[in-house]
C-alpha cells in the first residue's frame, strides 16, 4: 500500500482571534496523480482549505502533511510552494510589468538554470498552452481565456507533482471555461501531476472523479 | 529568440512602471549625490591649492599658535626661532580674509619685502612691494576683477595702497589674493607686534638621516625652542588650516543634509511601492519565491536607484564645478577633473544610500504573509 501523497489531519483555522472559524477538524487524504474537486458556499472554507494545503498559511491547528513529512516544520514552506506547488488563481494574478513569456519565467528566477534556459522552457510551456503567438503580448492585450492559459504556464514552471486551482474558470465565460478544464485535465493525465480545483460550478465539480463537499469548515460526509 | 527575464531586469521594469517617480527619486539622489561631488570637491580644490602654496614657495614647517586656531604669534620670537639649528630661513607672515570691496573678498598675505616666499612669485608687471609703505601686489586674478594696474590705488578700510605689482603665482590662492608689507597689513589688522606665524625652511638634512626623521628632529627642536608653539610639517598645516578645516566641514555637513534628503526620497519611494504591490508580492511568494529573495528583489531596485542617481549626481557635481572654474571669484581653485578615487567615493555613498533605504520596505515587504498579500486592494 503506497502512502498519501498529501494527509490533513484535524485542520482548524480560525481568524479574528478565534470569532471567526473557516475551518474546524477538516481531515483527508490525497493521492499522487488524483484529480479532486472541491465546492461549496461562498466562505465554507474551501479557498482557506486549499491556501493550507498549497503551504500560503499555516493552521491555527492540526497539520498538513506532504509525503508524511509536516508542511511548516519538517517541510519548508517556501521550497515546497518553489518546487513542489502550482498555483492558479481565479483572477489570474499576472504581472502586468511583464510580456506573457516573462511571467512564465518568473517562478524560476533563483531556482533553475540560466536565463536562456528558462526563456526556452516558458516558450515550450506557451506553445503546450496554444499561445505560441502570444508569448510577447503583456497580459492587458490579452483575453481573459489567454490570461489563464498564460498563468497555468506560469504554475508548471519548475514542473510541480501537484495543481492547486482556486476557481480557474470564475472569470471565464462557458466557451473558455471548458477549454481551461480540458487543458487542465490533459495536463494532470499527460504529467501524471496531482489535480485540486476548488470551484463552485456543479458541473465541473461532478466531473472530476473525486468530489469533496464543505459546508460551513467542514467535509460534507 | 524568446525574450529572456533577468533578476535585474525584473527589478528595473518594476521601477520603470512609475516612469515619473522613479525619475524624479533620481533627481532627488542625483541633486545630493551632485551637492556632494560638487562641495567635496571644491573643498578639496582648496586644500590642494594650500598644499600648492606651500610646496610652490619651498616651506618646510609651519610655526603657529599651539591652542588657538585663528594663529596669533608675536613676532619677537622670529629672533630665537632663527637660532636653532636646524633652521635656514624663518618668515614671519599673516594670513587672513577681508573684504576688499562689497562684492570682493580675497586672501591677504603680509610679508617682509626680502621674504623668501617671493621667488615663488613671477611678476607680469611691476615689482615688490617696500616695508613701511602702503604698498601692496595684486594676483592676476584679483587686479583683473578689481580692474587695477600697476600705479592704481586700492583702498583698504579707508586707507590708499599703492599697486607696485601684478604677479601671477604657483597657486590659485595668490592668483586671488592680496599681498602687502607685513607692519602695514599689522596696522590695518589691529595686530601690531603679532604674526600668524613664521614659514620656516629648514637646512639640508644630514647624509644619512632619511627627510622623514630629520622633518621630525627639526619640528622637536622648534618646540623645544619656543614652547607654546607648534611646529608643524607644511602639508599637515595645508591640510589642517582653518580655512581649509572649515571649507571640509561645510562641504560634509552641507552634503550629509543633502544625502539624508536623498535617502528618504528612495526611502519614500521603496515604500510607496512595496505598498502598491502588495498583492504581486504576495502573487511571488504564491509562486515559490522565498522571502528573502523578495527582500533581495527590492534591495536591489532601491540600489539601483542609488547607482543610476550616482551616476546623474556625478554629472550634476561636475557640471557645478565646471561652472565654478568659469565664476571669476572661484576660477582659480576650482579644478574640474574628478579623481577616480572621488568618483568611486559619490559611487559608494550613493549605492550605500539606496542599500540603507531599501532596507526597512525590504523587510516589510518579505515579511508580509502570502494569503494576507494575495488579499489586498
Amino acid at each position: 500500500m503506497t502512502s498519501p501523497q498529501l494527509e490533513v489531519r484535524n485542520l482548524t483555522k480560525s481568524y479574528d482571534e478565534g470569532r471567526i472559524e473557516a475551518l474546524r477538524g477538516v481531515s483527508l487524504t490525497i493521492n499522487a496523480g488524483e484529480y479532486i474537486a472541491i465546492s461549496g458556499a461562498s466562505g465554507s472554507g474551501k479557498s482557506t482549505l486549499l491556501q493550507l494545503l498549497g503551504g500560503l498559511d499555516v493552521p491555527t491547528s492540526g497539520e498538513v502533511l506532504f509525503e508524511n513529512a509536516s508542511l511548516g516544520t519538517a517541510v519548508n514552506l517556501d521550497e515546497y510552494r518553489a518546487h513542489r506547488i502550482g498555483f492558479i488563481f481565479q483572477a489570474f494574478y499576472l504581472l502586468p510589468t511583464l510580456r506573457a513569456i516573462e511571467n512564465v519565467q518568473v517562478p524560476m528566477l533563483g531556482v533553475s538554470g540560466n536565463a536562456s534556459n528558462r526563456a526556452d522552457r516558458a516558450e515550450v510551456l506557451l506553445r503546450e498552452m496554444g499561445l505560441e503567438h502570444r508569448l510577447t503580448q503583456y497580459p492587458n492585450e490579452l483575453s481573459a481565456g489567454e490570461r489563464q492559459r498564460v498563468a497555468i504556464a506560469r504554475a508548471l514552471a519548475n514542473n510541480p507533482s501537484i495543481l492547486l486551482a482556486d476557481e480557474p474558470t470564475g472569470n471565464l465565460d462557458s466557451v473558455n471555461s471548458a477549454r481551461i478544464m480540458e487543458m487542465l485535465t490533459g495536463i494532470q493525465q499527460k504529467r501524471g501531476m496531482t489535480l485540486i480545483i476548488v470551484t463552485h460550478e456543479n458541473d465541473i465539480a461532478h466531473a472530476a472523479p473525486r468530489h469533496i463537499r464543505i459546508r460551513d469548515g467542514r467535509i460534507e460526509p | 529568440m524568446p525574450s529572456q527575464l533577468s533578476f535585474t531586469g525584473f527589478a528595473w521594469k518594476n521601477l520603470w512602471r512609475r516612469r515619473l517617480r522613479t525619475l524624479l527619486t533620481l533627481l532627488g539622489i542625483g541633486m545630493a549625490i551632485g551637492a556632494f561631488v560638487a562641495l567635496v570637491g571644491f573643498s578639496r580644490s582648496f586644500e590642494h591649492e594650500w598644499q600648492k602654496l606651500y610646496s610652490a614657495s619651498g616651506t618646510d614647517i609651519a610655526v603657529v599658535d599651539k591652542n588657538f586656531m585663528n594663529s596669533s604669534v608675536n613676532q619677537s620670537l622670529q629672533g630665537k626661532l632663527r637660532a636653532v639649528p636646524v633652521i635656514s630661513q624663518a618668515e614671519p607672515m599673516i594670513f587672513n580674509i577681508m573684504d576688499i570691496t562689497p562684492e570682493v573678498n580675497a586672501l591677504i598675505f603680509g610679508w617682509l619685502d626680502d621674504s623668501y616666499e617671493f621667488n615663488s612669485l613671477t611678476f607680469s608687471s611691476g615689482g615688490r612691494f617696500h616695508n613701511g609703505k602702503p604698498e601692496i601686489i595684486l594676483g592676476e586674478l584679483l587686479s583683473k576683477n578689481l580692474n587695477k594696474k600697476v600705479g592704481d590705488t586700492l583702498d583698504l578700510q579707508g586707507s590708499n595702497y599703492t599697486v607696485t605689482g601684478i604677479f601671477h603665482g604657483g597657486t590659485g590662492l595668490e592668483a586671488g589674493a592680496v599681498i602687502m608689507p607685513l607692519d602695514q597689513l599689522q596696522v590695518l589688522s589691529s595686530l601690531q607686534g603679532k604674526v600668524s606665524g613664521f614659514h620656516v625652511r629648514l637646512k639640508p638634512a644630514p647624509i644619512g638621516e632619511s627627510a622623514a626623521h630629520y622633518l621630525k628632529r627639526a619640528q622637536a627642536e622648534i618646540e623645544a625652542a619656543l614652547p607654546g608653539l607648534n611646529a608643524q610639517p607644511a602639508a599637515d598645516r595645508a591640510s589642517n588650516n582653518q580655512f581649509v578645516a572649515l571649507a571640509h566641514a561645510v562641504a560634509w555637513g552641507t552634503s550629509c543634509i543633502a544625502l539624508l534628503m536623498g535617502i528618504l526620497g528612495i526611502a519614500n519611494t521603496m515604500a510607496m511601492s512595496v505598498f502598491e504591490r502588495t498583492r504581486e508580492i504576495g502573487i511571488l511568494r504564491a509562486i515559490g519565491w522565498k522571502a528573502w529573495r523578495v527582500l533581495l528583489l527590492i534591495q536591489v531596485e532601491a540600489t539601483v536607484l542609488g547607482f543610476v542617481g550616482g551616476f546623474i549626481g556625478i554629472a550634476f557635481g561636475w557640471g557645478a564645478l565646471h561652472l565654478l572654474s568659469t565664476l571669476p571669484q572661484t576660477a582659480s581653485i576650482v579644478s574640474t577633473s574628478l579623481s577616480l578615487g572621488h568618483f568611486a567615493e559619490a559611487m559608494g555613498i550613493s549605492v550605500l544610500s539606496g542599500l540603507l533605504a531599501g532596507a526597512y520596505p525590504a523587510w516589510r515587504g518579505a515579511h508580509l504573509s502570502p494569503v494576507e498579500a494575495l488579499r489586498h486592494d
